[in-house]
């Protein structure tokens, strides 16, 4: 297959390599294609791509490394349902965390597993309501177990998903992704700490400072936060509360996402998401509850312009409190316990581990004491009809 | 499984293991085929099954074909592969489709029909394949090429995985042949496909999926109103991620094939430096063009029966080549613009018999082509005719209402990624990838290598889909 003629040195303008394609020969049986190889010294050609590449790769990994990055899972819907399957292989009882990435970030599974005997199951999403995981948990008879739900307010009652496309992935997830998950988790991510969506080379370039164009302002993309085990326990990445660089960077990021968007829907129409929301939760608890599940809200800590964000947006009367009293759920609310205030966030969000660690026995506590211990003092009723 | 994953880069890996062991040449054989179930089982196992029926009816159907001694036999075994082929397309791509548009047409004249919705699931790659196995019936009703010698190699031929979803779409006179000798790729062949095959995933991971696809979503799936500078950006940005999605699986392909000894055509010969339309089609989806046009065009007439025969055959044939990319009518719509581009040029090529253009109109002409072809291409991205509409009328300045929608970096990337690609297809336009790379310093060669593979790792790409398995 090869011509006979070399390439190098040829006069230029001549292709020795052209060759007809099928849209040369009309209405005649095609024959064997051509696949000439170029000639070249293709093995220490190979020998230095090679040799280049793992320099490169090096000096990239080294540059993350030194940015502070080490190794960790990917947070995708792979690892998600690897966590959503052990509902169905046996673990239906099971205590169950959805919400948003407060809940993921400020309930440490290693610490509630130590005062439970048993380690939840996290099915929490960044930048998501928790409402589409709680639907596909509803519709799952083999779940009876307990559900702690995430409360972020501009997410829930916005029914904001970000990461709303875990359920349709795991009932949809071919072989080949299967396997590719669990490849990754062996052979990539517990060694690559650029193996991560923040380091991409479009999400790197794509964050530099460009000029803005004139009537379209780039709100700041929120950057990494966490890390995530095997079995999606997470914690804040130390970054955010030690480099104030970092830190600083991440207050901006949320500043300029409270500021108003030509992109942001009408009063009249937030008002109308708000109840959508909390019927839908209504709905949703209600079913839960038809097979023996039991519900706990939890609003978990905010401050700063977060809080103040939320409080001004979605006042805790006109949602928490209508959530609590449509669905007819117990809830939590941070404001309403001594022991689960006063803990530091440093980017008015998600706790650092150590406080995360602190309040997850804190609230641990809470729970037990008057929801789901033995001798609780507000034990939710199984099997109830939530109100409408 | 998609070649943009690390499942695909363990099984090549065995594949290439497997293939290099000392064992007889039925045994590889029986290897590659296993492999290629396997590869297509990876994204539904279930659906192998019409893998098999398409194999069992088409091998059936030549071998029948072969023995006929009447021509009406040989017009029912053919028959039978065309209908068994088609009809398996038909249900499982255009069953929704057709039904969608049985229950307008009811309504449209007041009888209200309302069927049960079928959830069908789209068998990836069964355009590719079935128009595969098809054209070794067809070659062999045409008398254009005899039957493979044993079940095996055709089946093989069928599933080859490297071609099985998304071609190039094979002719069984391009394959069977290949699969009679033992194959096994040189070294340099295997490191030349392996560069092929870097180069293929740089084009999909890389500038189609981390680059492209992005500023195209987000005027196309977003309900905002694009004015002039967001609707061409988006449309320009689909035009490059079209092309650098769908000739990166070709060309992944090719190299894949390559290692393994085997050899596929050429699909894509830089078609944005196309000057014309019968060009474009020349350079774009080769093995599909000349598909519709040795099994289509020319048995519908061509241009053997005057003038007016050769436009409705023109249109017909790429009407149908429109629907095949997709069950909706913005598919058809695209293939018969088209159609009607391909139509007018040859009503000037026979007004301008002995024009020639100079140097500066020829490139004209070129851009002339590229900007026709993009606007084929607002069609073929839209989901519906309204949103088409609504970014032809922003390509056109008319929509009063627009804001904009996309960010310096956006517009810089589709400007930087796109104006090299039609620079790079204009200096290629009449030269062949293996040429560039002969002629060049071995260093140069190593270098471009090793940025592409460290480019495509550390874009760290999803493993999307690509774009024509949906096809």
């Amino acid at each position: 297959m090869l011509p006979a003629v070399a390439a190098r040195g040829a006069a230029p303008g001549v292709d020795h390599y052209a060759r007809q394609t099928a849209a040369d020969r009309p209405g005649v049986a095609q024959p064997v294609p051509l696949r000439p190889v170029p000639r070249q010294p293709w093995g220490p050609i190979l020998l230095g791509a090679v040799a280049l590449l793992a320099l490169l790769i090096a000096g990239w990994e080294g540059y993350w490394r030194s940015f502070g990055a080490r190794p960790g899972y990917r947070n995708t819907y792979g690892l998600w349902a690897i966590q959503r399957r052990r509902i169905d292989a046996g673990e239906g009882n099971a205590t169950v965390l959805v919400g948003a990435s407060r809940i993921y970030y400020d309930i440490q599974l290693p610490v509630w597993e130590r005062l439970d005997g048993r380690r939840p199951i996290q099915l929490a999403f960044e930048g998501t309501s928790p409402l589409p995981y709680l639907e596909d948990l509803a519709a799952d008879q083999k779940f009876t177990g307990r559900v702690l739900i995430g409360v972020a307010p501009d997410l829930f009652f916005s029914g904001y998903e970000y990461r709303g496309g875990a359920v349709r992935y795991t009932r949809k997830e071919t072989p080949s992704e299967f396997i590719g998950q669990r490849l990754s988790m062996r052979l990539i991510e517990p060694y690559l700490a650029f193996e991560d969506g923040d380091f991409s080379l479009a999400t790197v370039l794509e964050r530099q400072p460009w000029p803005e164009r004139p009537g379209k302002h780039v709100f700041l993309d929120p950057r990494k936060l966490g890390y995530h085990d095997a079995d999606r326990n997470s914690y804040l990445w130390d970054k955010v509360a030690d480099d104030p660089e970092y830190h600083e960077l991440w207050q901006r990021i949320w500043h300029d996402n409270f500021q108003p968007s030509p992109d942001d829907p009408t009063p009249a129409q937030a008002l109308k998401t708000e109840k959508e929301q909390i019927s839908r939760a209504a709905r949703v608890v209600a079913k839960l509850r038809a097979h023996g599940v039991q519900v706990l809200f939890v609003r978990m800590p905010s401050s700063g312009e977060y809080l103040q964000f939320e409080n001004a947006h979605f006042p805790r009367k006109r949602t928490w409190d209508a959530l609590l009293a449509a669905t007819g759920a117990a809830g939590i609310h941070f404001e309403d316990y001594p022991e689960l205030q006063g803990y530091y966030l440093p980017e008015w969000s998600h706790m650092t581990r150590p406080e995360a660690e602190r309040f997850t026995a804190a609230l641990y506590g809470v729970i037990e004491r008057e929801f789901w211990g033995p001798n609780a003092s507000r034990p939710p009723a199984a099997k109830a009809t939530a109100a409408q | 499984m998609v070649f943009n994953s690390l499942t695909f880069i363990v099984f090549f890996a065995c594949v290439l293991g497997l293939h290099s062991l000392p064992l007889p040449w039925t045994a590889k054989k029986i290897n590659l085929l296993i492999a290629s179930y396997l590869f297509y089982a990876a994204w539904n196992p279930p659906f192998v099954i019409l893998l098999w029926i398409s194999t069992v009816v088409d091998w059936y159907a030549a071998q029948g074909l072969v023995k006929a001694r009447r021509q009406s036999s040989r017009h029912a075994w053919m028959l039978l592969s065309v209908v068994a082929n088609l009809g398996m397309l038909g249900y499982f791509k255009y069953g929704q489709f057709l039904l969608d548009n049985f229950t307008a047409l009811m309504s449209a004249i007041g009888i209200a029909y309302h069927p049960a919705h079928y959830d069908i699931v789209l068998p990836v790659g069964i355009s590719f394949y079935t128009f595969a196995t098809m054209s070794y019936t067809l070659d062999v009703y045409l008398r254009r090429a005899a039957p493979a010698r044993n079940l095996l190699d055709y089946a093989l031929f069928v599933t080859f995985f490297p071609h099985l979803v998304a071609g190039p779409i094979m002719r069984p006179t391009e394959l069977v042949p290949q699969f009679a000798q033992p194959r096994r790729a040189s070294a340099d062949q295997l490191r030349f496909g392996l560069a092929l095959m870097t180069l293929g995933l740089f084009n999909k991971i890389v500038l189609a999926d981390s680059f492209l696809s992005q500023v195209a979503e987000r005027v196309y799936d977003s309900d905002k109103i694009p004015g002039a500078l967001d609707a061409w950006a988006a449309t320009l940005a689909f035009s490059g991620q079209i092309f650098c999605d769908f000739a990166g699986y070709s060309t992944t392909a090719i190299g894949a094939a390559l290692c393994l000894g085997f050899a596929m055509p050429d699909n894509f010969r830089f078609p944005y430096a196309a000057v014309g339309f019968s060009d474009f089609w020349r350079r774009w989806h080769i093995t599909l063009s000349s598909w519709l046009r040795d099994y289509l065009y020319i048995p519908l007439g061509g241009n053997r029966h005057g003038a007016r025969r050769t436009y409705l055959a023109l249109m017909c044939t790429m009407l149908l080549g429109g629907l095949w990319h997709g069950a909706n009518w913005t598919f058809v719509a695209w293939g018969g613009l088209h159609g009607l581009y391909l139509a007018v040029e040859r009503l000037l090529r026979a007004r301008f018999v002995n024009y020639r253009p100079g140097p500066v109109v020829f490139v004209l002409l070129g851009l002339l082509t590229y900007t026709l072809v993009n606007i084929t291409w607002v069609f073929f991205r839209a989901k519906t005719f309204s949103k088409a509409w609504i970014v032809l009328r922003g390509m056109a300045g008319q929509n009063a209402a627009a804001r904009p929608i996309l960010a310096t970096y956006s517009l810089l990337s589709v400007a930087a990624i796109v104006g090299a690609l039609l620079v790079t297809h204009w200096l290629m336009r009449s030269r062949t990838l293996e040429s560039l790379v002969a002629r060049a310093p071995a260093a140069a060669v190593s270098m471009v290598w090793a940025l592409m593979a460290f480019a495509i790792i550390i874009a760290q790409g999803s493993g999307s889909a690509f774009i024509y398995f949906q096809f």
